[in-house]
Parts: structure tokens; sequence; C-alpha cells
């Protein structure tokens, strides 16, 4: 009976999965038609405006469905568990309470302005502020589709590297030029405060942060089945244009920036995979940047940039609640005992490992040598504070 | 076992236990107490080691909250208040219990162990007789027969500790753990609830806010305070609820505060800074700090786990859902862990480097228990280690009766003579930089 009942099920859940390959291949969220520019769009809030949203809508839609049914199935496992079973309520119920965290205002605010202001721009600077410079490249995954944003986005000619020897000597050494000049000077800080598909991860893992839904703990052997994942889509960014494919058509960055600035897109199999980013990500911050091409070529340039974080091996602990906080599972960063210099090809110093880190100076992010963000225990136990000051009140009443 | 109807001669048994036993207790907290230089606001601290040792007082508490005992560090406390309950650290320095323990354990085994055998023996302490049960992570051999000894006459809980840090090996952790809250909420008849975790947290989380304001305290002025203080202060955190030990410690901070601010010290002298690491220095077995101060150094830090080590290292919760709180426990537990029982505990030695540097070292004292091998064992590496630095460092081994007493003081002075002699005579209060 049960074995049947499990047949049933995974034959159930592979129909799903066809169905949805099929809903996929067949039904393209939306076909590039000829009327696509912005300026025919007016302004947002149109009804135009609305109806070429639809597709993101639809997106966000069906990836809060499947978030849905990941929860009901999490559920489902951990009431069947022997050892977590019995704590069924308390991990799926949310309390009222908190413990205390750290303070709210500090680097971390400077990169969620720096998130919002740089996707506000990339994907409205054209339309809203008038601000162009489409001579300039930025690798950056904010989609070129959206003719209106305020830089060039690289990917576009990296997917179509034979589209790009076809143009003028002038154009190839610009786009080289602010492309690389970029990387050198940004690296991967471009992922983790410039890059707006980085802003919609970061605002789904908040939002499972408050809903206090608990998400997917990867180990190190999880992380290194995704490497293949990602090499293999590096593979496909700069070589699918000369086997005739196109890289944008599974992009799931199409799903974003063109949509919300307002332009009808094509999207074939990009809002597919859009939703299965945005499902990951919520259960596994930064999920997508796992995986991300472009991402792995800024990260061939971390030997050079100047952003480091460097780390005092002798005041590490090992913690490591650095390698806990760091999205993109960096293991050596907590196991690191003789390098200072811990920046790594797939960190997108966001900052995460020193907000955390509770040993004095530990942990630092550098810029050209020089310290802009160094870990503390203070800051880590800044929470606290309050409570401090509540005693010397009522100590202070008292006496 | 308390059923039974005592016979005179146990009942003279006892007597004779409780006055021996307080007597030790009291005379170790007379001379603590006796040492200049205690903070005002650290009166708290000795009268709650008072009550516990010299009294046979239980921790104070509400009617109704079980007590629940804890051995070692890797049994994190927040998972005991949230089901209701108070933890004590039951691991014991006690000369009398020892005494009795000794028959209950093989000859090698550690006096630690055969203290807490003892107290569970006799059956006159309140703080070992009223729990509602024990938790043991198996760290040790000892600890682990000591489980097996515990259990026919308490129940009982042991924590498999992993013997390296992995990921899956927190994996593991993480599930021990769920499965000790379980025994929890049996025990106490409470459920634990998102809300209840977090309030236990924020109470063990306050109380490491105030060490760690503490600690940042104690290293900017060197002198500030006296090493066996601070153990003092360590071992009542044993007996004391996370939040009032925390309230006391605040109280302490503030004291310091002003005492920086008038740049008051406990000594005008340049005393030899020594650091003590090793197995756990246990009230009354605090006969080694004690040689240290009266032979004229000052106990500038310890790495053991009764002492700063055991708490110093915060949670840092991450995920902020049930089931994130009971990894970033878990975690806490075992990673940042410098506990001889992990397979590879190099980090220790890291950490001692860090603290020489803090604390402006230059002698180092490594504290053995007799039969503590896991201690033992990495004396040889930290050793060497500690000479590439040039620091000198002993090994002391000592066991829970006070006829070693004399031997350790002659070397504890010979140590101190030795590092003053490396000391340019002209006293200065200048930072010596062992990195340079």
């Amino acid at each position: 009976m049960k074995q049947a009942k499990k047949i049933w099920l995974t034959a159930g859940v592979c129909a799903a999965m066809f169905a949805l390959a099929w809903f996929a291949w067949r039904l393209p969220f939306f076909e590039f038609s000829e009327e696509y520019s912005a300026e025919q769009v007016g302004s947002f809030l149109s009804l135009k405006y609305l109806k070429n949203l639809l597709p993101l809508i639809l997106i966000l839609l069906l990836s809060s469905l499947g978030i849905l049914i990941c929860i009901g199935v999490r559920k489902r496992i951990i009431r069947k568990d022997p050892a977590f079973g019995r704590f069924f309520e308390a991990r799926t119920g949310s309390g009222g309470k908190k413990v205390p965290g750290q303070r709210k205002l500090g680097f971390m605010t400077v990169r969620w302005a720096a998130m919002l202001g740089a996707s506000f721009l990339m994907i409205f600077g054209g339309t809203a502020l008038n601000l162009r410079f489409a001579e300039v490249s930025l690798p950056i995954f904010s989609c070129p589709v959206n003719t209106e944003q305020m830089t060039e986005s690289s990917c576009y000619y990296l997917a179509h590297l034979n589209d790009l020897f076809e143009l003028p000597l002038k154009d190839i050494l610009l786009f080289f030029g602010t492309t690389i000049g970029f990387a050198l000077l940004l690296g991967r800080v471009i992922c983790g405060f410039l890059c707006p598909m980085g802003l919609l991860q970061d605002v789904v893992h908040g939002i499972r942060q408050k809903a206090r839904v608990e998400g997917v703990a990867m180990t190190d052997k999880m992380y290194a089945a995704l490497t293949p994942v990602k090499w293999m889509m590096v593979f496909l960014l700069l070589g699918l244009s000369f086997l005739g494919g196109n890289f944008c058509n599974f992009c799931p960055l199409v799903a974003v920036s063109p949509i919300l600035a307002g332009i009808q897109t094509s999207l074939y199999f990009s809002g597919f995979f859009m939703i299965f980013a945005l499902i990951g990500s919520f259960f596994k911050r930064r999920f997508f940047c796992l995986i991300c091409p472009l991402g792995v070529l800024l990260g061939l340039l971390h030997r050079i940039t100047p952003f480091r974080i460097k780390k005092d091996c002798t005041a590490c602990t090992e913690c490591g609640a650095c390698y806990e906080a760091c999205p993109m599972g960096i293991k050596q960063i907590y196991t690191e005992r003789e390098k200072t210099d811990v920046t790594d090809m797939n960190c997108i110093l966001c900052g995460e490992c020193i907000r955390k880190c509770p040993e004095d100076n530990a942990l630092a992010m550098t810029f050209a040598g020089k310290k802009i963000y160094t870990a503390s225990r203070k800051q880590v136990m800044s929470g606290y504070h309050a409570e401090g000051r509540k005693q010397d009140r009522r100590r202070g009443g008292s006496v | 076992m308390n059923t039974q109807t005592v016979s005179p001669r146990e009942q003279r048994q006892k007597d004779r236990f409780i006055s021996k036993a307080s007597q030790t207790a009291a005379k170790y907290l007379r001379r603590m107490e006796e040492l200049s230089g205690a903070p005002e606001s650290m009166v708290p601290f000795f009268r709650v080691l008072r009550d516990i040792y010299v009294d046979g007082k239980d921790v104070s508490r509400e009617d109704g909250v079980k007590t629940v005992g804890t051995y070692c560090v890797m049994a994190p406390h927040e998972l005991i208040y949230a089901a209701g309950a108070i933890p004590v650290k039951l691991c014991s320095g006690s000369y009398t219990a020892f005494s009795i323990g000794d028959d209950l354990a093989p000859r090698d085994a550690c006096p630690l162990v055969k203290a807490v055998a003892g107290f569970q023996q006799i059956g006159v302490m309140p703080l070992y007789d009223n729990c509602a049960l024990m938790v043991l992570p198996i760290t040790c051999d000892c600890k682990k027969k000591l489980a097996g000894y515990l259990a026919e006459r308490c129940e009982v809980c042991t924590l498999q500790i992993p013997v390296s840090k992995e990921d899956e090996d927190i994996e593991q952790y993480v599930r021990e753990l769920y499965q000790f809250l379980g025994v929890l909420e049996e025990t106490t008849g409470n459920r634990v609830t998102y809300d209840s975790l977090a309030d236990a947290m924020k109470k063990t989380g306050y109380a490491q806010f105030e060490l760690s304001r503490f600690l940042r305290l104690k290293k900017s002025l060197p002198y500030l305070l006296r090493g066996t203080h601070i153990m003092a202060m360590m071992n009542a955190a044993s007996y004391m609820p996370a939040d009032e030990w925390g309230r006391q410690l605040h109280l302490v901070n503030r004291e310091l505060e002003q005492r920086i601010s008038r740049n008051e010290t406990v000594t005008r002298r340049q005393l030899p800074r020594i650091l003590l690491t090793g197995s756990p220095i246990i009230f009354p077995n605090i006969k080694i700090p004690l040689l240290i101060e009266e032979m004229c150094g000052i106990l500038a830090a310890d790495e053991t786990c009764m002492g700063e080590r055991g708490m110093s290292d915060p949670v840092v919760p991450v995920d902020q859902s049930f089931d994130g709180l009971m990894r970033s426990l878990a975690i806490r537990a075992t990673r940042p862990c410098s506990c001889p029982t992990f397979a590879d505990n190099r980090q220790r030695i890291f950490r001692l480097k860090q603290m020489i540097r803090d604390y402006q070292i230059e002698g180092v004292i490594y504290h053995v228990l007799r039969g503590c091998l896991v201690y033992d064992f990495e004396y040889r590496q930290i050793e060497e280690a500690l000479g590439e630095l040039g620091i000198p460092v002993i090994r002391l081994e000592s066991d829970y009766n006070e006829e070693d007493v004399e031997q350790l003081r002659i070397r504890i002075e010979a140590f101190i003579e030795l590092i003053k002699l490396k000391k340019p005579p002209e006293v200065r209060r200048t930072e010596r930089d062992y990195y340079g």
C-alpha cells in the first residue's frame, strides 16, 4: 500500500513536471512584437504598461505558488520525521518575539541603497531620468532588451560574440574597454551592490526571513554539485550563439528589467527559468548567483580587483558564522589559517561574513588596501545595547 | 536513594562530609576575598558560591521551576531555558566529594568525574539531588562512563559530540539537539515554541553581551583586575540564571569603567602576566589561580572551559526561523569550541596566540588534571607553538587534594621568577610586541 502510494506520488510529480515543461515550451509568455519600444508605452501606470507587466505578475504568482507547494511538502516531511516531528508546530508557526539582532544602520544600509539605486537606474534610468550612456557596457545581468536602461549591458554581446565582431572596430574597443575596465575596478562588487537580479533575490530572501520560514541549509557537497552547472552556464553564455542558439531565450533576467520598464518582450524559456530562480533564492539566498555565468566571468579577475576580503587568521576562532552567513557558501573563509587574503572567485563582496563575524578585526573588506568595513564583537552584539541601557535606567531609578 | 532510611552511621558520614566540604569551600572563598582588588560589585558572585558550597543551598528559583544539570560547554543552555527550566553546570571541583568518588571510579579516572560521582553517591548536595535531568555531552571516556553511572541514579540525556566539524557533523549535531529538546520537553512538561526559544536566546545573549563588554574593558587596561576573581565570577555563572548573571556583570562593568577613567589598577607593579590554559578550573579547586596571584603573578587571562572560553563565543543566528536558531546553537556549540575532544584542534593554538597578543601574556601555565588525557595530549603541540613565540610554558599536573599545593607553589614561584628575570629590571608601563 505504502509502495503504491509512493509510485503514484512519483508519477504525479513527473506528470506535473512534464506539464510544466510543456507549458514552458508551448506557451511562450509573450512573443516579440513590433511595438516594443518604451516610448509608445507613454507613462507608467497606463493601461498598456500594466498589460506589459502581465507576464511578470504571472511569473510572481507562479513562483509564489511553487514556494507554497515547497513549504507544504516540507511541512509534511517534518511532520513525519521521528526527531523533528514533535517540533512541527514550533518549526512551522512563527512567534511574535525575536532574538535581538544587530544595529540596522551601517554597511548593509549602504549596500541596500546601492542595490536599489543601481537597479532603478538600470531599469528606469533612460525613461525616467533621461540618463543614457549607450557606449558604456557594464558587465551586469540587467537585460539589454530594455533599450531604455542607463548603460549597455555586456551580457548581450557576450552571448552573441559572433555579432560583436561584425561591429565597427571603435564599438568593439569600447565594448571591451568598458567591460573589462568595470570588471577590473569593481569585480564582483557589481554582483553584491548593483545587480538588479541580486536585489530581487535579496528581497525574496528578506521576505522569507520576515515570515520565518526555514531555508535550505546547503552543505559543502551541495555547493560542489552546483559547480558543473555553473560552468555549463558559462559555456552556454559564450558558446551558444556559435551553435545557432540564443542564450537570451532562457536567460531568466529577460523577465525583470525589460518588463518593469514597460517593454513587451519575448519570454520563451526565460519566464519558466525565472520561476525556478525565484523559488530557489527564496529557500537559499542568492541561489541564482551560484550558477550565474556572468558572475563567473567577473570572478575570474578576483585576484587583481581592488575590493578584497582580508582575514586575520589569528583572531579567527573558526566559529563558522561567516560560512553560515555567506550566500555563496565559501567555506575557506573560516577554514583558512595562513593567507590573509580570502577573496574568492565566488565572493560577491556582499559583506555578510563581516557583519556576522563576532571576532574583532578577524575579517575586513578593503578597497585598495584601505579598510572600509571591519568585523567587531561590538557590532555583532549591538542588538543588546538597548537591554544594557534598560539595566542602567532600572538601577538609576532604584538607587 | 533518598527515600531509604538513613542509618546513624551513614548520617554521621554525611555530617562529616558536609562539614568538611563546606570548610574547604569557605577557606578558598576567604582566600579569594582576601586577594586585593576585587570590585565591590563582585560580592553577589561570592555570595552565590557561598550559598551553594558553604551553606548547601540550591539554585535560587521560583517554585515549580526545575533545574537541569549540564556538563561541558556543548549542551546549549538556551534550550534548557526555552523548555522552562534552569541550567546548572555540575562539573565539580570538590576535594571532599573527590575522596568519596575515588572509591567509585578507577584510579586513573579524572578527579572531576570522581568528584561528581562522589556527590551523587553521598547525596547531600541539593544542587545535584534536585536535578530533574542531567545532560552529558560525551566529550571523553570518563564522561561516557560517568553517564552510565549517573543513569542508575537519575534521569540522564547524553549528547553525542562529533569528532570533527565538517558540515555533515553539524547536521548530525542539529539532529542531536532536536532530540535533546524532546527529552527536555518531556522532563519539564512545557512545550518549546519559537517565542520561548527566542526569549531564552535573548537571556543568554544578554549575558554574553555583558561578558563581551567585560572582556573589552579588561583588554583596554592591563592589571584592571585579578584573574582569580574573574574565575570566581565565571564559576558563579554555573549557579545563576543567565539574565541575572548578566545584570550583575553589568554592575561590575560600570565599576570597571569608573576604574578605567580613574586609571585605577589592582597593582602599581609590573607583575608577570600569566595565561592559564588546559583542564577546567572549578571552584573550590581554585588553588592554581590563587597560587599564581599569591606568588605575585597576574592571571591575565584563561583559556579553560569553566572560565572565559565557555561563554565568550556568541551565538550568531543567521536565519531567523526556528530551525535557523537551532542551527546557530549547534554551530556555536561545536565550531568555535577549542575542546580537545575534537580530533583536529589546531584552532586552540590560534586562540592562545590571539590571547597572548590581546592580553600581553608573558608566560603560560598549562594545567592538566591527573587523568585528563585529551588535554595532556595537546600539551606537546602547544609547547611547540609557544616556543616559536618565545613564551615560556610549564605543565602543571594537579589532583583534587591539598597534598600537592606546596609542590605547585614552588613550581609556580620558580616560573614567575623566570619571567621576571627575562624582563628588563626597569619597571615601565609599555606594551610588548611579540610579533615584531
